[in-house]
């Protein structure tokens, strides 16, 4: 038979989005406990970011690599939002069909849609403002440097919502992924879809426990400790010398 | 059952409208009815056809979940309204028209124009030139489970459900719903239908097709016959996807 | 006025009337379907159980053949079936299913092994052999020899529909969806199409047609519980009738099914005892091996339901507000079972009655449930009075099924008659015969008339309610009418309905004006005409003085072949009669391959016709002869009543199956 030539770009565009997707939210969920490693120590935290900067490597750090990292998590991002904006009510008549939608069907998968919608919206601004941080300054992250971020920055609102939305977004993301592809289906889809919601709904609970905690240890810092002495940890145990 | 308690009163709430009136807009209207032993939607819009204004439109054919013609929106979600029992429901209960579809009249929608042009569209026929049909002879085999398979999703009634419950469709109409994929994966499941994976990719390969799916699980949610359609569109975007891979 | 030409117009978009309108677009003509909702949702889809044809592929139909197949429909109808018919349906049936097939309906295979199946209340291991593993399977029904009901669990005419309406696209054929033919556009004893109304918009069209074939099934709405779609009002019957010209055989021969849940009359399928249901008392006591020691829960259907219908009367049943019922026992067949090949009556239960099956029983009763009478026709489907009308399917009385019908044989015989009615038709638009002789103006006035009727009906004032005469209607069929009838109730019957019809005259169509959709004007012209088919129904009954098949007359409780042996006419050739005319059609002995005889049921109380024993002794000697002679089966059943040359030459080939003709 003649082979037709088929158009492969909805199929790209398609997995591409779920691609970036799982990586956006395998690297958040990690993101999210190194983060929290300031629960245990200001030193766990500080060995978490050294070895970031490749501490453990090198024998020295290097910022820069927080910057690629930075960058490389920012056109992954960026990938996906514009792939993912495509589903976006692109207009208002659009968002009004689809308000009224939600609001008659009261259904709980197609809500959670709209929470993804509107923290993706939202990631569009704090997220984008939260990478470009992190790519311009990457050697302010530590214990104190973060903190006083947080504190006297003012960034601590802004990852609070950051932490909410990014949260819900990816998880929710992964379990519509899995139901996307069926992932791990069982022989009842039923079931196995229970224990995934199940599982999203758990993870979300505990990442912004956990992550509030952290923002919470992060501010406590921030608000004690006297930065006009100390600005940057300095550990007890590693010496080495910020390039 | 317990002992003669006073009947509810329903107060049944119907979105009306007659297109064909020009006066006409869309309004609610109330209906009261006494509810008895086992009532069904069925029983009670007859009722009110019958007793209260017999200009209400709706639609019934085999009054037992078979056919699919009763779709509507049952405070506020699509079902059959044949086989829903009011003792399920709370007192105050609203009737609207599926959306989408074209409405004829009150409660009853032209679903069958929309799923012909989506038959029509989709080519839901078996596609075979190469075996002709010789009907003295021995019918083709076909192994148990999958004829038990293929009528798993042979099932869909057409009922419109899916596409009601689509949010997807509701913003983008030129979507072909589940109803529509559900389909396509019938038929691909069928090894007398001789269309290849790049076939079917011309048909549902792009965001009309399975790739405009958001996966709000609203088809498979309110699916009278409780097809498995979450986990046919997944397998279909897999097929897809590797379709395009392969094909160059 | 809006016309519409085609070579054939199709009321009907059930099973039927899609098989019939793929089959002459084959042959190159053009088809337009009516039908009053989409086709997929005609009520072909609810047959459950199965459909029959005799392909001997399972280890419980082996030994199966055309043969047998007749045998069993015959002594199902109770001699009343035309012989003939059921030769040319038994011989096709097992074509229809594996062109179906070829269309992609999901046929249930069989399984190569052992399998556990309940027989008679006990569980037995059925092997199945290797060679037949993934063909059609099929299951056991009342009053067959052979289990031979092939099926899609227990979607079977849902499956068939969807096969077939893909098809109708796949042919592109014109499908004019809510569109309700109204009358019959006619002339010389020649039929030119119909005049339909546009259910949506209220407009009237012309449609004008070289034939015209009726397939709106049956009418069993004009009972007020019955198992049928509500849209199953006998509309296509009526429409013959008011033709004045066409006829309508046999319409007093209604069905009951032993199984419909109480009190809405949803069916549970013959496939529930088919698999190895039990029928249970209120002591939840198995009745029917008393009644019925041989076949028991599988007699004939209408055996069964009579026998129920005895058993409550003796205060077996069980009490309900909603009248007596007793009790169908799936629990025994495993909810592995039920799940897998009942499955539409799981969800039925659930939804109608709140139950699980395979933990409860099931609450049912004999309910209406099929139409064997219906538009007389012609071996060939057209009708014996008005030339290019056809009809097929259960809207016909072909006549397959005489004055029972075999569970199975009914979505068999559309997609059967179906096809060869296509075949008919398409040699009757190939000939001369043919030709549209009318007269622009002739159609007009049909146009014409049927607007005045319904501009009358809008504009009537201080008349009758429709839904309380239909009502009455419905009360009387139930009450008068049913599986047991009698003198005095039938008189009453007739008496009352012809009262009906009167008042009927004068329907006013209450509040609801529109000329557009308005399901109050509906209801009221179809009222008026389901009152016609009720009194040619209930005036049959009345007639026909003996017992046979579904009907059954307690003051006559024998089959009376002296007498009797005939097919009650009907006609309405002047409108204003307030009673159909009625005439006799005799069934011949004398050609008969299988002349009357007893059915197995009860005692033997026919009177027997001279004749029969005649024709016995000569088919005896007949079949005696050529055996002696080594003659096959087809060469006998050839020298008894030859049938061949009446089929279309395409469906003329002898069936393969397995170890025959292969």
């Amino acid at each position: 038979m003649k082979q037709k030539k088929i158009d492969k770009t909805p199929a790209r565009l398609d997995f591409t989005q779920s691609v970036t997707g799982l990586i956006l939210a395998i690297f958040i969920s990690a993101h999210i406990l190194f983060e929290s490693s300031i629960l245990i120590s200001n030193e766990a935290m500080y060995k978490v970011t050294i070895m970031f900067e490749g501490y453990y490597f090198f024998g020295e750090t290097y910022p820069g690599i927080i910057t690629f990292f930075a960058a490389a998590i920012s056109v992954i991002f960026v990938v996906h939002a514009a792939i993912a904006v495509r589903k976006f009510p692109n207009n208002y008549k659009q968002h009004k069909v689809m308000r009224e939608h939600v609001l008659r069907m009261k259904h709980e998968d197609t809500s959670l849609w709209i929470i993804q919608i509107t923290t993706g919206f939202i990631m569009f601004f704090i997220g984008s403002v939260h990478l470009y941080i992190m790519m311009a300054e990457p050697s302010n992250i530590g214990p104190f440097a973060s903190s006083f971020r947080v504190v006297h920055e003012h960034m601590g609102p802004l990852y609070f919502l950051l932490l909410l939305s990014v949260v819900s977004h990816a998880f929710i993301g992964l379990y519509r992924l899995a139901m996307k592809w069926g992932f791990m289906e069982g022989k009842n889809t039923k079931v196995s879809r229970a224990r995934f919601k199940f599982l999203m709904k758990t993870m979300i609970v505990i990442y912004i426990i956990v992550g509030s905690l952290s923002l919470a240890q992060y501010t406590y810092i921030g608000l004690t400790h006297d930065f006009s002495e100390v600005k940057k940890y300095k550990s007890k145990i590693i010496d080495l010398r910020a390039h | 059952m317990s002992k003669e308690k006073t009947p509810r009163i329903l107060k049944i709430g119907i979105l009306r409208f007659d297109p064909h009136d020009p006066e006409d807009v869309p309004h609610m209207e109330t209906f009261e009815i006494e509810e008895s032993d086992g009532m069904t939607l069925y029983i009670v819009l007859n009722e009110i056809r019958e007793h209260h204004d017999n200009s209400l439109k709706f639609d019934f054919v085999c009054r037992a979940g078979i056919c699919g013609s009763c779709s509507m929106l049952v405070n506020g979600r699509p079902t059959l309204a044949c086989r829903t029992l009011t003792s399920k429901l709370d007192e105050n209960i609203t009737l609207a028209p599926l959306p989408l579809f074209e409405l004829i009249g009150d409660l009853s929608i032209y679903t069958g124009k929309w799923m012909r042009n989506l038959n029509e569209h989709l080519e839901t026929w078996i596609h075979d030139k190469e075996n002709e049909l010789e009907v003295d002879k021995l019918e083709e085999k076909m192994e148990p489970e999958l004829a038990d398979e293929i009528y798993e999703l042979d099932r869909c009634v057409e009922c419109g459900c899916c596409v009601a419950g689509c949010g997807t469709i509701q913003m983008r109409p030129e979507f072909v719903g589940a109803v529509g994929l559900n389909k396509i994966a019938r038929y691909h499941l069928d090894p007398r239908d001789k269309r290849t994976n790049a076939e079917y990719y011309e048909l549902i390969g792009d965001e009309d097709g399975v790739f405009g799916c958001m996966t709000l699980l609203g088809c498979e949610d309110v699916c009278p016959k409780d097809l498995p359609l979450q986990s046919k569109i997944a397998y279909l975007r897999r097929m897809m996807i590797k379709t395009s891979m392969k094909n160059n | 006025m809006k016309v519409i030409y085609t070579d054939v117009l199709i009321i009907g978009g059930g099973l039927a009337g899609l098989r019939v309108a793929t089959g002459v677009k084959e042959r190159g003509h053009d088809a337009v379907v009516l039908t009053l909702v989409p086709p997929k949702r005609s009520h072909s889809s609810a047959a459950q159980g199965g459909m029959q044809a005799s392909l001997a592929n399972s280890h419980m139909g082996e030994g199966d053949n055309e043969d047998v197949h007749f045998s069993d429909t015959i002594k199902g109808s109770d001699w009343g079936a035309d012989q003939e018919v059921a030769r040319m349906f038994t011989h096709c049936a097992p074509k229809a299913i594996r062109e179906l097939a070829h269309w992609g309906v999901p046929w249930s295979r069989v399984q190569r092994g052992d399998r556990k199946a309940i027989i008679n209340a006990e569980s037995v291991t059925i092997t199945e052999k290797d060679e037949a593993h993934g063909l059609i399977t099929a299951r056991d029904f009342g009053g067959t020899k052979k289990w031979r009901t092939c099926y899609t669990s227990d979607g079977t005419g849902h499956s068939m529909l969807y096969a077939m309406d893909n098809k109708a696209h796949e042919d592109k054929i014109d499908i004019h969806e809510r569109l309700e033919a109204i009358s019959l556009i006619h002339e010389k004893g020649r039929c030119y199409g119909a005049v339909a109304r546009n259910l949506m918009n209220g407009e009237l069209v012309a449609y004008v047609s070289k034939a015209t074939t009726i397939a709106t099934g049956g009418y069993g709405r004009i009972y007020s519980v019955s198992t049928n779609a509500i849209i199953c009002q006998g509309m296509g019957q009526a429409l013959a009738l008011e033709s004045g010209v066409a006829t309508l055989g046999n319409m007093e021969a209604i069905q009951f099914h032993p199984t419909a849940i109480v009190p809405v009359g949803i069916l549970t399928t013959e496939g529930c005892r088919g698999d190895g249901g039990l029928l249970l008392d209120k002591d939840g006591y198995r009745f029917m091996p008393d009644y019925e020691p041989d076949k028991k829960e599988l007699a004939s259907r209408d055996v069964v339901s009579r026998r129920m219908t005895e058993h409550m009367r003796k205060g077996k049943g069980v009490k309900s507000k909603y009248g007596d019922h007793l009790w169908l026992d799936i629990t025994i067949l495993g909810r592995e079972h039920i799940e897998k090949n009942l499955r539409e009556v799981k969800e039925i239960c659930e939804n109608f009655l709140g139950i699980d099956p395979a933990v409860d029983w099931i609450p049912v009763r004999p309910t209406q449930h099929y139409s064997m009478g219906g538009i007389r026709t012609k071996y060939t489907g057209e009708s014996q009075t008005l030339k290019g009308l056809y009809s097929c399917g259960e809207a016909a009385c072909w006549d397959m099924h005489g004055f029972n019908r075999l569970g199975g044989n009914s979505v068999s015989e559309t997609v059967v008659a179906g096809m060869l009615v296509a075949e008919y038709i398409s040699d009757f638009l190939d000939s001369s015969d043919s030709n549209l002789e009318i007269h622009t103006s002739k159609i007009e006035s049909f146009v014409k008339k049927e607007q005045d009727k319904l501009d009358a009906l809008l504009s009537k004032e201080n008349g009758e309610d429709a839904y309380i005469l239909r009502r009455r209607m419905e009360e009387i069929m139930m009450d008068k009418v049913g599986i047991f009838r009698n003198e005095t109730d039938l008189k009453e019957a007739v008496d009352e309905l012809q009262e009906l019809l009167k008042r009927s005259k004068n329907i006013e169509v209450f509040r609801s004006k529109s000329r557009a959709a308005n399901p109050a004007l509906v209801n009221a012209y179809r009222t008026q005409r389901m009152i016609k088919v009720a009194l040619t129904c209930a005036l049959g009954a009345y007639l026909r003085k003996e017992s046979r098949g579904a009907h059954s007359r307690e003051d006559f409780p024998k089959r009376d072949d002296e007498n009797w042996l005939k097919r009650t006419i009907t006609s309405w050739p002047d409108e204003n009669q307030t009673m159909p005319s009625v005439s006799y059609e005799e069934i011949n002995i004398s050609t008969m391959e299988m002349p009357p005889g007893f059915r197995g049921y009860g005692k033997d109380l026919t009177k027997h016709h001279p004749m029969t024993k005649v024709r016995q002794d000569s088919v005896d000697a007949v079949v005696e002869k050529l055996k002696a002679e080594g003659k096959d089966r087809f060469e006998i059943q050839d020298a008894l009543m030859p049938f061949m040359d009446k089929l279309p030459k395409k469906y003329r080939g002898i069936n393969a199956r397995l170890g025959e003709n292969i």
